[in-house]
């Protein structure tokens, strides 16, 4: 009797599945444009059974209109011992919507997931990828996942790369009545709608028809303009922990209490160690300083993740003892220092990455954040400390972290704070060069650079390099023909606000050429901006400048008497709201002077203005090319 | 049989008493060690192996199992040689019963600590990960505690193999040099293994005697052992350049090639020696010569697709078209199927010998002579032909055989047209399978040239725009580059959009691509443009740069001198053809000078030319690379080409306003 119904129960699944309508011809046309994929129906159900029992399962079906579109047909589902697929199966359709090809689990490959910054984590991942030649096609595929956690879930996000459209999507949310869940919509111009089904709470969200989005150049984090909800519990269980958090607060007390408290015993050894190294020194900053410059030339950054170790440092007394460890462990062993000589610091979660993102304000998540800081709330002197770089000045953040809010861990609660911004004018990198060009054409001089704020380590790849190395790269650095770098000064004076000078003197072997009676001497062999910015039209995001800077680069050349000027490219200045610059060349006997500056300001700007952007651009690329013509006497 | 194999094993480890021996003691650096402040014969160097030791040899203990034994000790004398205490070890396995196994995983760091003093400090066995990579490989993970400057890392291990066709290889040089580096290969007389060293260096020592039953394969069945020991000292750096193929083709190492060996019942089994018995293997093999002989499953499945081509040559070519539009490879490589070839047929998938023997056994059913060839790819390495093992070749493409013409074919690329293959495959020669012949070499290489034309017509109107019509012809390898970048944009007009974004102050007004799906033709681009040359031509003079297009604007090449050949592959061949109109008020005032150069040995030429008639300026440019290979010595003379180009590329038209 079981196996009859077992077989009914199929049977009705599968003709359920068999009266959607995959053809393409179904895709309403405004779909199509610039989309190659088009995610046709997309099913997202997560249910709390109870806090240690949560059931994910989607549908999704997704057409793929051409090559281009390849990778969203790649299915990929991340696993771990507490994230376990409980099935997972396909069928691909093609054009007419007809089924002709099955998938299930074991046509999955599988594979471990270890970022490769890491030396270790337990994530696994099973992919599989269509073998499908002939386009468009459909494919569908649903999974069950059980996780045995509640402290966090994946936020919903119904469309997430560019070229891809969407007809419809949902996400529904199972609870029984005493969970409480919290949702945060993004860009979701309905409201979330909520029902009561018996015991369960039912919230759902769903969108309809969105057309496939460009990628376009210079727009804000992807969140400022894409939809998407995200989630988080009150209380919950994870691996045998259980708390609950609604706030940032509450949030902060509850790590601080559960996953950092007891974490920072060190050896007797090490805490005298610690009180001899700062004993004749008077005020906490300097003695914070000793103590961030003793752990960074101890320790080494090797990243471990194995289950909790995902949100919890490793005991500091451990890294101690190897003298390594990931963000958490490297910036709880430095608190833990720290406190041996009686200095109070903070354990802070970051968005890190070039592009600043804030940790969200208004929504406590654990999901929210990728990498930990150290805060050292010294009274109007807040000090910020990155602990995973052995070299970065004490005090220093870099563009890593710079210029955003996150969230401190401290045994008050939690507390949002900003990490400093440098302004475009702090950013600065400035050159000095003077050159002697010869009468056939080669080039040889000195070039004094400085390099401020976020620029400080541009030129970092020299650093702690033999000469033979640093040669390599400062042939890639300045391409001029035949470069040979006679001497090289590299040195670093790390303050809070350091600066980086490198002193070059080289030659360069016919690097102005000769035809024709006629020399042509480029003007910027140094700074040439490369960025090419693409036109657009029709487009849709603001023009947002991520960080600003300042270039200023001081050319003079030497001529040889036989040369005479010929051509003088005209000077370049152009002033916007989101940057200058200026390229004046100025001649005086033998002596010609090029002086270039370049200015980025950081800011949003209407998208009206991206056009100007690309002008900016192509000018400066252009001016940036410009040559002097020299005629032999 | 319990108290038997309980015999042996005591008997096992008398015998192999002698092997637990180890050249030099386990975590007891030396006092020249702790002081040594750099390597005098690379003071560039970060670190330095200052001892390592190898040992191999095959066990018997219940089944035949290769025992690999390395220990390595290493000083660390700057920051930038910490990546040598991040250590991880490959483990191959097939499945759950047939996996490497490791052992005795031990590490300890030696370090000055605050105070000077020398410290040591061991690697936590918990610290020491196994990571689960895929289905065929383990890695080893672990990081060594405590790195200094100047510390001594030191660590050894044990991996016991069920592959004992794969005796160990031995890598004498690394990213780091070497000081010192020993091999002792112990291997019983019942095992012929074939033994090569590759890379420039030469041994420091090589010794090898003779150990009296050494060996003992169970029930009464002993044989002798050669041990020899191989030594390299004072190893220098390996760097890797661009353009070159597998490091693994120049890498200093030692390789073993299992021949043949005898059972303990005295049975000898022939591994691999003369082609002949690999011939035979192969025709013969299950996932190899078996499928080749499949054809008649595409019998009834070819009929349409050979309808109305008469001639052999356009059957050929036919099948082709439909094997490797029918297939999406799933970039795996290898000399077997996977599936098989009725059921990667079926499922439009498999690896590379899945597509290549279904298309062979598609031509074989069509009647066309065709072969199957193993090659070894570019990032595979070079083939060892004085010890043929079929372990060697990671590849396999198919030969067809038409009218004393012979083409090489390889599905697995939809772009590629017929006869020519892609570029991972073109290294040296490859070994033609035949299902009726002896096996032979064959050199592998582009059937065409890689090549790209550009032509220009344009005029340079008063207003300073210049407008007109240019088209590219790419093909070669240039066209597949070109169909790839079409293929990956979602429309024609995405692509057309991409590349006038890549030419600033350029508008494509009108566009037609042709011959994109027709593979053997070159693919056709041509576009009508207008460039904001100028903003106007109210000017005494006008500089105008002429080379729009293939300006070479920084030389690939930097490295003073090089240690390896530079490989592209494939010859090239690029001209410009450009004429421009401009306004009759104008003369010329002065232009590049012509340029003429040749590398040494036909190697290749770089010509430029300007000449003038009346308003009309003719432009020509030609950069031809003959040769794909470029050796060491050639190098000075190519950098130089590239040199001369960049430079005579700088120099401008020079216009002037009549007066």
């Amino acid at each position: 009797m079981r196996f009859i119904l077992a077989a009914v129960a199929i049977i009705t699944c599968y003709s359920v599945s068999g009266q959607e309508n995959y053809a393409v011809s179904a895709i309403p046309k405004a779909l199509l444009n610039r989309a190659a994929a088009v995610v046709r129906n997309s099913e997202m159900l997560i249910e709390v059974n109870s806090p240690d029992d949560v059931t994910y399962r989607e549908k999704k079906a997704i057409t793929i209109l051409s090559s281009a579109g390849d990778d969203e047909a790649e299915v990929v589902l991340f696993y771990n011992k507490n994230r376990q697929i409980k099935s997972l199966k396909g069928i691909v359709y093609n054009e007419f919507g007809l089924a002709t090809a099955k998938f299930a689990e074991k046509d999955f490959r599988d594979m471990s997931a270890v970022n490769n910054f890491s030396l270790y984590e337990d994530d696994r991942v099973k992919v599989f990828r269509p073998a499908q030649i002939t386009y468009p096609y459909t494919v569908v595929y649903e999974y069950e996942i059980k996780a045995r956690q509640s402290l966090f879930f994946s936020a919903w996000e119904p469309v997430s790369s560019a070229g891809v459209a969407l007809e419809r999507s949902s996400l529904r949310f199972v609870c029984p009545l005493t969970f409480n869940l919290r949702h945060k919509e993004i860009n979701y111009s309905n409201r979330v709608e909520e029902n009561r089904e018996k015991d369960k709470k039912i919230y759902s969200w769903e969108v309809k028809e969105i057309p496939a989005l460009r990628t376009e150049p210079f727009s804000p984090d992807a969140e400022k303009y894409m939809t998407s909800v995200k989630l988080a519990p009150e209380s919950f269980a994870y691996r045998g922990i259980k708390g609950n958090f609604s706030n940032w607060t509450e949030f902060g007390k509850w790590m601080n209490d559960n996953l950092l408290k007891g974490r920072d015993v060190l050896p007797a050894t090490t805490v005298r160690l610690v009180k001899d190294l700062v004993r004749d020194i008077p005020d906490p900053k300097s003695k914070a300083k000793k103590i961030y410059e003793y752990m960074q030339d101890k320790t080494r950054y090797i990243s471990v993740q194995i289950g909790i170790g995902g949100f919890q440092p490793y005991p500091a007394a451990d890294v101690d003892r190897l003298s390594y460890g990931d963000c958490k462990g490297l910036v709880n062993y430095t608190m833990a220092l720290l406190k041996a000589a009686d200095i109070e610091s903070y354990y802070c979660i970051v968005n890190a990455g070039s592009f600043k993102k804030d940790v969200a304000p208004d929504f406590a998540s654990i999901n929210d954040g990728n990498h930990i800081i150290l805060c050292l709330p010294f009274r109007n002197d807040t000090t910020w400390l990155e602990c995973t770089d052995k070299h970065i000045p004490f005090g220093f953040l870099g563009y890593f972290t710079d210029d955003r809010l996150v969230l401190a861990c401290t045994p008050d609660g939690g507390k949002i704070l900003h990490t400093p911004k440098f302004s475009a004018s702090e950013n600065r990198q400035i050159r000095k060069a003077t050159f002697k060009l010869s009468e056939n054409g080669d080039l040889s001089g000195h070039i004094k650079t400085l390099f401020e704020g976020t620029q400080y380590d541009n030129h970092d790849i020299l650093e702690g390099e033999p000469f033979k190395e640093q040669v390599k790269h400062l042939t890639e650095m300045y391409p001029m023909p035949d470069l040979d770098i006679q001497t090289l000064e590299f040195k670093k004076e790390k303050n809070i606000k350091p600066v980086t000078v490198e002193n070059i003197s080289f030659s360069s072997r016919s690097y102005a050429s000769l035809s024709e009676g006629r020399m042509y001497l480029s003007l910027n062999p140094l700074n040439k901006e490369k960025r090419v910015v693409p036109d657009s039209r029709n487009r849709s995001n603001p023009v947002y400048i991520n960080r600003g800077y300042l270039d200023e680069d001081e050319y003079i050349f030497d001529l040889p008497e036989k040369l005479k000027v010929e051509f003088n490219p005209r000077n370049t200045i152009i002033n916007k709201p989101f940057g200058k610059y200026s390229a004046t060349v100025t001649v005086n006997g033998g002596k010609v002077t090029y002086h270039r500056v370049m200015q980025l300001n950081e800011g949003t700007y209407p998208k009206e203005q991206y056009p100007d952007l690309v002008k900016f651009y192509q000018d400066i690329a252009e001016a940036d090319n410009d040559r002097l013509v020299l005629k032999l006497l | 049989m319990k108290k038997l194999l309980s015999v042996i094993l005591t008997l096992l480890t008398a015998s192999y008493a002698g092997a637990q021996e180890t050249p030099f003691p386990f975590g007891k650096p030396t006092h020249d060690e702790f002081e040594l402040q750099k390597y005098a014969k690379d003071t560039t160097a970060n670190a330095v192996v200052l001892r390592e030791f190898g040992t191999a040899y095959i066990s018997t203990r219940t089944d035949l199992s290769l025992v690999f034994e390395h220990h390595v000790r290493i000083k660390i004398f700057n920051e930038k040689g910490f990546n040598q205490g991040q250590v991880s070890i490959g483990l191959h396995k097939n499945d759950a019963n047939v996996f490497e196994k490791i052992s005795d995983v031990e590490g300890v760091t030696f370090y000055p600590d605050e105070q000077g003093l020398i410290r040591s400090s061991p690697l936590d066995p918990k610290q020491v990960f196994k990571e689960n990579k895929n289905k065929y490989n383990d890695l080893i993970k672990f990081a060594m505690p405590n790195l200094r400057n100047g510390c001594i890392i030191e660590y050894k291990y044990t991996i016991e193999s069920p592959f004992i066709h794969h005796f160990r290889s031995w890598e004498f040089q690394s990213d780091i040099p070497k000081m010192y580096s020993e091999y002792l290969a112990r291997i019983p007389a019942v095992f012929n293994y074939n033994v090569s060293l590759r890379g420039p260096y030469k041994l420091t020592k090589s010794t090898g005697v003779v150990e009296k039953e050494c060996y003992n394969g169970g029930g009464g069945f002993k044989a002798d052992c050669s041990a020899m020991t191989y030594a390299m000292a004072d190893v220098p750096a390996f760097v890797e350049e661009d353009y070159m193929t597998a490091p693994a083709n120049f890498l200093s190492a030692m390789y073993f090639e299992l021949s043949e060996y005898v059972t303990p019942y005295g049975v000898k089994h022939k591994v691999t020696q003369e082609w002949s018995s690999i011939d035979r293997e192969m025709k013969s093999n299950e996932d190899f010569g078996s499928q080749l002989k499949k054809k008649d499953f595409f019998k009834d499945k070819l009929a349409s697709v050979t309808a109305n081509a008469p001639t052999p040559l356009m059957k050929a070519k036919a099948i082709y078209d439909h094997m490797h539009n029918w297939f999406r490879w799933d970039n795996i490589y290898g000399i077997y199927t996977e599936n098989g070839i009725k059921k990667a047929y079926e499922g439009h998938t498999g690896n590379v010998a899945d597509i290549n023997l279904a298309l062979t056994a598609a031509m074989l059913s069509a009647g066309i002579d065709a072969e199957a060839v193993m090659l070894s790819t570019r990032r595979n390495g070079l083939i060892n032909k004085l010890f043929p093992v079929t372990s060697d070749f990671d590849y396999v493409i198919s030969k067809v055989n038409i009218d004393g013409q012979s083409y090489l074919l390889d599905a697995t690329e939809p772009l590629l047209p017929f006869g020519l293959i892609p570029i991972r495959c073109v290294n040296d020669q490859g070994r033609v399978m035949s299902l009726n012949k002896a096996s032979y070499w064959i050199d592998l290489k582009a059937s065409v040239k890689e090549s790209k034309t550009y032509s220009l017509l344009l005029t340079l109107q008063e207003d300073g725009k210049i407008t007109g019509k240019i088209s590219f012809i790419s093909s070669g390898y240039a066209g597949f580059n070109k169909r790839q970048a079409i293929k990956k944009s979602s429309s024609l007009d995405e692509y057309v959009e991409k590349i006038e974004e890549r030419w600033p102050r350029m508008k494509i007004l009108k566009s037609e691509i042709s011959n994109i799906d027709s593979l053997d033709k070159p693919i056709n681009e041509v576009y009508d443009i207008e460039i904001t040359a100028f903003d106007n031509l109210n000017k005494d003079r006008i500089f105008f740069n002429p080379f729009l297009m293939d300006r070479v604007s920084e030389n690939p090449f930097k490295l003073a001198e090089r240690s390896y050949p530079v490989d592209w592959g494939a010859p090239s061949e690029t001209r410009v053809l450009m004429q421009l109109n401009f306004p009759a008020k104008f003369e010329i005032l002065s232009k590049p000078e012509t340029v003429g150069l040749a590398l040494p040995n036909k190697g290749g030429k770089f010509v430029m030319q300007l000449t003038q008639e009346e308003n009309i300026l003719n432009f020509y440019q030609l950069t031809q690379l003959d040769k794909s290979i470029y050796e060491p010595d050639e190098y000075p003379y190519l950098k130089e080409l590239f040199n001369k180009m960049v430079l005579s590329q700088k120099a401008d038209i020079v216009l002037k306003k009549k007066i």
